[in-house]
């Protein structure tokens, strides 16, 4: 497809894709940590200990700062189904606007009614109250979570629709679009992927103090959840549900999966490429390393199954981009790889008590925080490139639907405008995060009194 | 059915801007009822912890236009193309300038997150001023239903019209004066001491203000849509609306002159609702009226999703609906009574 300055349908892809993973970098902090602030708050009120409640109290002010973050990247998200899918919206929106509305109606007003009480409202409600506010938040967050993969699932796999007699598309069974087995599984895969970066974003605060010999309880306690908590989220994301999602592509989009693979010639016995450069041009893996049969065992569950192959299917449903496609997926599971391993070894260092002497382990966790970020991002671009040239898997074409009235001028001076406003957003964002972080959780919850009323009589 | 998802999505927009319409208020008046950094800190406080929980509102809306009227949600957002925009992008510039502003203690600092605060409020409430005024002006929408607006074009209000016109830029004008005057009662309910004060009187004169504006809105919105007061004299919801508007505004004038602050801004939400739910009935079924030719407008049951579907929708909304309203109970008791900065030292704000 020729991508051209002058073509709307690619800057609407463009746009929607840079304000979704901007997005997204903040909701799965507040996805995976908020089950973390859930279990310190359980701790605090089965052993009376306060040193959970003051990690709760510190995770909770990262929380609120990622959560506001959220929130005002989140809105653009839902507008831009109206601004610039119009054609995608028309059509499917008695559809998905289901799972749209029900998003705000369940979980963000749930979520964000408790979310002020989470951060502040510790002495006012007492500490059982307190840990319901936070039960309340993370279910908000999770159940977001569902109807936005609904969503998504619905443009995967489409399930539960009816063609309506004006041609568009309206609810058969609410039943059959809310357990779309697709969705069921993608949730599982990708909550889990968040609560891997909750885990690896908790071990890196931990990691850093110990590193800095500051806040030694403190420390302990963020290595030892973000560890082991990190350690079965990774094992999860990889098996059983990565696994799953898998062979969920496989059996519903097997050219994705052949894409995704970089696997022109159908073959049983089908290998997974450890290595190897997808060449469109001559429609081979360059320089293959694979593991016979194993795509095979993995898509299918036998080694000898047949897996077919890009060649089998025409041109015009490959999807649009294979070599981004392939690189995210391989870099995506040789991440995931690295994280089960490293997360094995620091929960091993730490059980047998020698983590915070370790002093590279502990650099090694504080530094690799970012990476879960990377590759959720990367699972994202799997799924999204995947499903291409589709916006609703074999039922609507993406270029069908943008929005014909917006101009790619309009388009391009709206996404150079959220390039800049983001900037801006994320230098905030850290430079405040790593305010919290250096002042550290022993502190009060608040700016000390005198301290703020001298402020205000020094102006 | 269709009738009964244009009461929901009205009633959820209606809600949002009650709701929020408070917070662009007080934005606007920040510089003027708080001088000293403290006091302007209380107004932040009395808006902090609830911003959030106002604008998923708007949320709430989207979701439930998308899922009820579609065909709407895709013509009209598609057209208002930039101005959703600046919409959005002063939306992201009001929430951050209200969670970071405290987060330093230093005077700059704060300055600075203060005119971000107040220059992004001022530009929501003229903002969604103009698009009330185009829901009833109409847009030229052309007969595929789709229509693509410029900023301004002649000033008129037939033909290829702009956001902005004289009718538009009259309602921003009128809508930016109620919305400072509901934002005015809500400071006046909410602080103390001197930002009390300051915002007790503001809260006179806009009212004032507001008054002869209302009527020149209602003269000018008979030039340009006559067919709409035809309209609303034959629907019995109008006049209901009208009864609302005149409670309301018996209410908030004694609630003013006895300085019962509470039923003042009880008022103040239901005239506001009583005002946009008027309108709302008056236009029904158009949803979008074209100004190039009124058989393009875009009704109600053009635009709404099919039958089935709604049925559906109808299940589980009002469930939704009934949950949100007893977080709106907890999260009203929560954080009932005024702030002051020296006693509620709520974090940051």
């Amino acid at each position: 497809m020729d991508f051209t300055l002058s073509d709307p349908a690619f800057w609407s892809r463009f746009q929607f894709g840079f304000t979704l993973i901007y997005h997204y970098l903040f909701p799965q902090l507040t996805m995976g940590l908020a089950w973390f602030l859930v279990y310190w708050k359980w701790r605090a009120l089965r052993t009376g200990d306060d040193e959970y409640n003051k990690a709760v109290r510190f995770w909770a002010k990262i929380f609120g700062l990622n959560f506001a973050v959220g929130v005002v990247t989140g809105i653009p998200m839902e507008f831009q189904f109206g601004t610039n899918w119009a054609g995608f919206t028309r059509f499917a929106g008695g559809v998905i606007g289901q799972t749209l509305a029900m998003e705000g109606m369940f979980a963000f007003f749930l979520e964000s009614a408790f979310v002020g009480a989470l951060i502040w409202g510790e002495k006012r409600l007492g500490p059982q109250y307190h840990f319901l506010a936070a039960v309340a938040v993370a279910l908000g967050s999770w159940l977001s979570g569902f109807f936005i993969l609904v969503t998504n699932a619905f443009m995967q796999h489409p399930v539960g629709y009816r063609m309506e007699a004006n041609g568009l598309l309206g609810i058969a069974s609410l039943r059959a679009y809310l357990l779309n087995p697709w969705a069921l599984v993608q949730f599982a895969h990708n909550q889990m992927a968040a609560l891997v970066t909750g885990s690896f974003v908790v071990a890196a605060v931990g990691a850093f103090y110990a590193l800095r010999e500051l806040h030694p309880a403190q420390a302990q306690l963020f290595l030892r959840a973000g560890t082991r908590i990190g350690l079965v989220a990774s094992l999860l994301v990889a098996f059983p549900t990565g696994d799953q999602q898998a062979k969920m592509v496989g059996k519903h989009q097997p050219v994705t999966l052949a894409a995704m693979e970089g696997r022109f010639e159908g073959a049983p016995m089908a290998g997974v490429a450890l290595i190897g450069q997808p060449n469109l041009a001559a429609r081979r893996l360059d320089n293959p390393i694979e593991l016979p049969g194993a795509l095979s065992f993995l898509a299918y569950g036998h080694f000898g199954s047949y897996v077919r192959g890009l060649n089998e299917f025409p041109p015009n449903v490959w999807p649009d981009n294979i070599e981004l496609l392939y690189y995210s997926f391989h870099l995506m599971i040789t991440l995931g790889t690295i994280f089960i391993i490293l997360m094995a070894y620091a929960t091993f260092q730490n059980w047998r008590g020698r983590l915070r002497s370790t002093s590279w382990l502990l650099w090694v966790l504080t530094l690799a925080f970012p990476f879960p970020y990377i590759a959720n991002t990367l699972g994202w671009m799997t799924a999204e490139l995947g499903r291409q040239p589709w916006l609703i898997y074999s039922i609507f074409q993406t270029h069908d639907g943008y929005s014909k009235v917006v101009t790619s001028g309009d388009t391009i001076f709206t996404l150079i405008g959220f390039i800049g406003l983001y900037f801006v957003l994320g230098v905030l964002f850290l430079y405040l995060a790593g305010l919290e972080i250096a002042h550290g959780p022993d502190e009060v919850v608040t700016v000390p009194k005198e301290e703020y009323e001298a402020g205000v009589a020094g102006r | 059915m269709v009738a009964t998802w244009y009461v929901f999505v009205s009633f959820m927009l209606i809600a949002y801007v009650t709701l929020d319409g408070r917070n662009f208020g007080a934005g606007m008046l920040h510089w003027v009822v708080a001088r000293t950094l403290e006091e302007r800190r209380q107004v932040i406080a009395a808006i902090g912890p609830l911003w959030s929980w106002h604008e998923v509102w708007l949320v709430g809306f989207g979701g439930t236009l998308i899922a009820a009227f579609p065909r709407l949600m895709a013509s009209a957002f598609a057209g208002y193309y930039l101005a959703l925009f600046l919409i959005l992008w002063s939306l992201i510039l009001r929430g951050v300038s209200i969670e970071v502003g405290g987060h330093i203690n230093d005077r700059l600092w704060q300055s600075f997150w203060d005119f971000v605060f107040v220059v992004s409020n001022v530009l929501l409430a003229v903002l969604f001023g103009a698009a009330g005024g185009n829901l009833t002006r109409g847009v030229p929408l052309d007969a595929d239903g789709n229509f693509s607006m410029a900023f301004f074009t002649d000033f008129r209000v037939r033909g290829y019209v702009g956001l902005l016109d004289w009718y538009t830029v009259s309602v921003a004008i009128f809508s930016t004066a109620m919305l400072a005057a509901h934002g005015a009662t809500y400071l006046a309910l909410k602080t103390e001491g001197p930002v009390h004060d300051r915002s007790a009187t503001w809260a006179k004169h806009l009212w004032t203000a507001a008054a002869p504006l209302f009527l020149a809105i209602s003269l000018e919105s008979w030039v340009v849509r006559p067919d709409l007061f035809e309209h609303a004299i034959r629907n019995p919801v109008c006049w209901l609306g009208l009864l609302a508007i005149i409670l309301s505004i018996g209410t908030l004038v004694s609630g003013l002159a006895s300085r019962r602050e509470k039923r003042a801004f009880v008022a103040s939400n239901l005239l506001l609702g009583g005002l946009m739910g008027t309108g709302a009935a008056a236009i029904f079924p158009v949803m979008l009226y074209s100004t190039l030719k009124p058989e393009n407008s875009l009704t109600a049951y053009a635009a709404a999703a099919s039958h089935g579907t709604l049925l559906v929708a109808s299940v589980w909304w009002p469930v939704g609906f009934a949950l949100a309203s007893t977080y709106f109970v907890f999260v009203s008791r929560r954080y009932a009574g005024r702030v002051s900065v020296r006693r509620d030292n709520q974090g940051y704000y």
